[in-house]
């Protein structure tokens, strides 16, 4: 069988989710959420339905917005504060990275028992979505650093918009528009509090963050 | 035209970033009063919204947007009164997001197409966090980031949901708006499967926004931090948008005839929820922690009142409102309590009852409303509930629900108690003043009005709300 493109760029996004997994530091995890932003606004350019001037000047601005932008703020604004800190794991890398196969091989496994008509001839495009979403879950919960749990968050929503754009062709603008705003009034106020985080309690170790309990 | 109702102060919010104290206060005042103008009016008229496939009126949203705009306009008053005791920082940031925060309160109630409801409740989200930020501590940064981080995932849950539900739009081969009320009159022919699947994401998503349990711990954080009148905002009347997502979702399942599936899983949560709630309210040695929990326990009661249906239905849409009366009361009334002994652990504060004996009335009574003492409206509600689950024979459910609900009251007596009745030795250091017990008594006399006597189209309108979840007092 003679993989289709959109297929073979997925291979790769699924290859950056174990990076994702196994990568001690930041900088990294930040390339890897930039790279993955650029491959979920290119896919649905592929898979969609119209090729309108609209929808191209959506797509690229998504890609702007998703790929570049937000990695590259994030990158700079905490560039002086850690950026070649540790992402502080709770569970460790090499019992991340098998969480991480596990999670693929499972993912595999539930795309091949649904049949989702819109993507039926895309075979990694289910698995691919699944994947990136728990791995932004896994980052969330098992990273201490704030800034590591702020990339899971982006990470998942990665996935919902490869769900969002590719399974259902209803209302995928409004949807592609929702996601957007929400990813960028998200981030721009994680960002703030990160800031004043590390301004407070001089890091950004959520372990610091433990006052409020029960 | 039905949106200006959440433009006006989506505009007098960004107006209010930018002017001084003194036009800031009495903007909010007069934003409030509009809004309750507007929306009586829109109560009265019913009109068709301009965009009519995003915003629709509907009659929960409407219960919910009474709601809103009679608590907004109560507690801004009340504000001005509170600001002028506390010092903040940056007011105009205050005033400014507290009116984006009713913005986009009101657009979650008049939305009716899927995603405009999951950006609006989204945005509710954005605009509360810098109000939780405002006194600029570790702890509110702490409960900041807690909140902004937890809720947004579970927004992107209830987003996913979004999308299997539109999933099951593709499968059935429906053709229709994205729209709750277009969808619940197709749902028979949508597919059950992505349906089930995105009713359990939507309300995992929006029920970590409402409350429920285990996705509450945002919660009692988010609500200890905040100044009292945000928080008063947050537990009266922003977790009843959230439940409205849900509610909304519930119709069109209850219309595909998958309401066995929601209901087990509505009260599944609504128990967990009150469990929880009883657990942890038994230790709580802070006073607005400890309302907190009971808004969890009262987003419970609803949450398993909804699931049980028929009367309970009902039941659960009376304990929503006199929840958000009574609540946001008690939550005014514990800013008084923090400004006067200025501390916010129970241990600290006592003698309420000769100290501060206006705010003891509003806090005392406000206590025997939430704990479903009558005549307040949280009996009737429970009682409507507690009957229904007898009629459809759900006995564990509803043992689990009267043991929860009596060890609640145990723990909250206790402390309310101590807070009242107990020694003092410092003293208060503040004076109150009337437009700060005022708001409290009309928001506890309103609940009381509405025992009693209730609105034939109020009634009507709760009536037509709950018939289309398989509710109603038959």
């Amino acid at each position: 069988m003679i993989l289709d493109p959109v297929d073979t760029i997925l291979t790769f996004v699924l290859l950056s989710v174990l990076f994702s997994f196994g990568s001690s530091r930041l900088s990294m995890l930040i390339k890897v959420v930039g790279f993955q932003g650029i491959v979920v606004s290119i896919v649905p350019f592929f898979v969609g339905y119209d090729m309108s001037i609209g929808g191209t000047i959506f797509t690229l601005a998504t890609l702007l917005i998703r790929g570049i932008i937000i990695p590259m703020s994030i990158y700079i604004a905490i560039k002086r504060v850690a950026i070649h800190r540790e992402v502080e794991p709770i569970i460790d890398y090499h019992a991340s990275l098998l969480c991480g196969l596990g999670l693929i091989v499972a993912a595999t496994y539930i795309s091949q028992q649904l049949n989702i008509p819109a993507i039926s001839h895309y075979t990694l495009l289910f698995p691919t979505a699944i994947s990136i979403l728990v791995t932004g879950m896994f980052l969330l919960m098992a990273r201490r650093n704030a800034i590591a749990m702020v990339l899971g968050y982006i990470m998942m929503e990665n996935g919902i918009y490869l769900i969002g754009t590719t399974f259902s062709v209803r209302a995928r603008h409004i949807v592609e528009f929702g996601i957007l705003l929400d990813v960028l009034a998200g981030v721009m106020i994680m960002a703030i509090i990160l800031q004043n985080i590390k301004r407070t309690f001089d890091d950004v170790d959520t372990a610091l963050l433990r006052t409020l309990k029960e | 035209m039905v949106e200006i109702i959440f433009i006006v102060p989506f505009i007098t919010g960004l107006i209010a970033f930018f002017v001084p104290k003194e036009i800031g206060r009495p903007l909010l005042v007069i934003t409030g009063a509009i809004h309750l103008l507007l929306s009586l009016l829109l109560w009265k008229n019913r009109p068709v919204a301009y965009f009519s496939d995003y915003f629709a009126v509907t009659p929960e949203g409407l219960l919910s947007l009474l709601v809103i705009s009679l608590l907004f306009f109560l507690i801004s008053i009340y504000t001005i009164s509170y600001l002028k005791e506390i010092k903040i920082h940056a007011e105009n940031i205050f005033t400014g997001f507290m009116l984006l925060f009713l913005s986009t309160m009101t657009m979650v109630t008049l939305s009716d197409h899927i995603m405009i409801m999951w950006i609006a409740i989204e945005a509710t989200t954005l605009a509360s966090a810098p109000l939780i930020y405002t006194h600029r501590s570790g702890a509110s940064l702490e409960a900041t980031w807690k909140y902004v981080l937890i809720c947004s995932v579970g927004i992107a849950m209830a987003l996913l949901g979004s999308v299997f539900v539109t999933l099951a739009m593709d499968i059935g081969h429906v053709d229709a708006p994205l729209s709750f009320s277009a969808l619940t009159q197709v749902a028979k022919s949508l597919d059950p499967l992505w349906l089930k699947a995105g009713f359990v994401f939507i309300l995992v998503g929006y029920g970590t926004k409402m409350g429920l349990a285990p996705m509450h711990t945002w919660l009692p954080d988010a609500h200890s931090e905040a100044p009292s009148p945000a928080s008063a905002l947050l537990s009266g009347v922003l977790l009843n948008c959230a439940y409205l997502g849900i509610f909304k979702t519930n119709k069109i399942m209850y219309a595909a005839g998958l309401n066995d599936f929601s209901s087990t899983i509505l009260i599944v949560f609504g128990l967990m929820s009150i469990l929880a709630a009883a657990t942890f309210i038994l230790k709580q040695n802070e006073y607005k922690r400890m309302l907190a929990y009971s808004s969890i326990e009262n987003m419970g009661i609803i949450a398993v009142g909804t699931g049980i249906g028929g009367i309970a239905a009902y039941g659960a849409i009376i304990c929503m409102i006199h929840h958000s009366l009574i609540k946001s009361s008690l939550f005014l009334s514990s800013g008084n309590i923090l400004l006067g002994y200025g501390n916010r652990l129970i241990s600290n504060t006592g003698d309420m009852v000769s100290r501060m004996p206006k705010t003891f009335i509003a806090f005392f009574s406000g206590f025997a409303g939430i704990s479903g003492f009558p005549p307040f409206g949280i009996f009737i509600g429970e009682l409507f509930i507690i009957v229904g689950a007898f009629r459809s024979g759900r006995y564990v459910t509803i043992g689990i629900f009267i043991a929860a609900l009596c060890v609640i009251f145990a723990g909250f007596a206790h402390q309310v108690m101590k807070i009242s009745f107990d020694d003092f030795d410092g003293t208060i250091q503040l004076k109150e003043k009337a437009s700060m017990v005022w708001p409290q008594y009309i928001l506890l006399l309103t609940s009381l009005i509405f025992c009693f006597y209730m609105p034939d189209t109020v009634y009507q309108t709760i009536v037509d709300a709950v018939t289309a979840v398989g509710g109603g007092l038959r």
